[in-house]
């Protein structure tokens, strides 16, 4: 059987083991740029802490975070699940849930981005 | 025909000795579900902090009781580990410090790193 967009069993995977590591290059570098920001010069009150995460690439940087943190804790998730739940009916349930649940946190976080916008 | 395989076939936790490398892969693995669970908390955090400025207030406030420090911290040491142990893994990926001794010395260096680190912050903030 042939099924679109599939990848040979030597190939399976690849992708997801490709994406993990790139998007904990990212994630680690806007983490250790935040925690310097709030440790060299944390935001005294509400209009300094929103000034900061208004501005443009601050924003950016952030929205870029979330993507890649949700892809990133996606394929931690699934590889748990699929070592640990063996009951298909179960794993699937699970990953929907995850699925669910990563993809609200995104549309959540996306919409703190916009009300932010200076 | 009996097995002549000697090896033990008991999983007993208790007498297992896992090696300090397999100490800290099982725990990138704990601290990566955990640091996840605790995704709604943050992000509910950032919402309410960048709200107006008497949420601002409600939520400095609530970092400053003890149980929000104490999932502070934990939270700190959580994600320091799984980040230390990231990286020793990308360099592992890239056949660096790929030896028993190194890989050995590295997954000591990530614990103590991570632990050493919630110190200094606990310190310097």
């Amino acid at each position: 059987m042939n099924i679109p967009g599939a990848r040979s069993s030597s190939q399976s995977g690849f992708i997801e083991w490709l994406l993990q590591r790139l998007t904990s290059v990212y994630v680690a570098g806007f983490a250790v740029y935040v925690a310097i920001v709030l440790l060299v010069c944390p935001p005294v009150d509400f209009e300094a802490w929103r000034g900061w995460f208004g501005s443009g690439f601050v924003r950016l940087g952030w929205a870029l975070f979330v993507v890649l943190l949700l892809i990133h804790a996606w394929i931690g998730m699934r590889s748990v699940f699929m070592d640990y739940l063996h009951p298909l009916w179960l794993r699937l349930s699970v990953l929907v849930l995850t699925a669910t649940g990563l993809l609200a946190l995104g549309f959540w976080a996306a919409a703190i981005l916009l009300r932010v916008a200076p | 025909m009996g097995n002549k395989n000697k090896r033990p076939i008991f999983l007993n936790l208790l007498r297992i000795r896992l090696p300090v490398t397999g100490v800290v892969s099982i725990l990138h693995r704990v601290s990566g579900v955990l640091l996840v669970l605790l995704l709604p908390p943050a992000l509910l955090l950032l919402d309410r902090s960048l709200a107006d400025p008497d949420a601002f207030e409600a939520c400095r406030r609530l970092m400053s009781t003890l149980p929000a420090k104490v999932l502070w911290f934990v939270a700190l040491w959580l994600f320091v580990q799984h980040f230390l142990n990231g990286i020793r893994h990308l360099l592992l990926d890239l056949d660096i410090c790929i030896d028993r001794e190194c890989a050995r010395r590295s997954a000591w260096l990530a614990l103590a790193g991570s632990v050493l680190a919630v110190v200094a912050f606990g310190i310097l903030r």
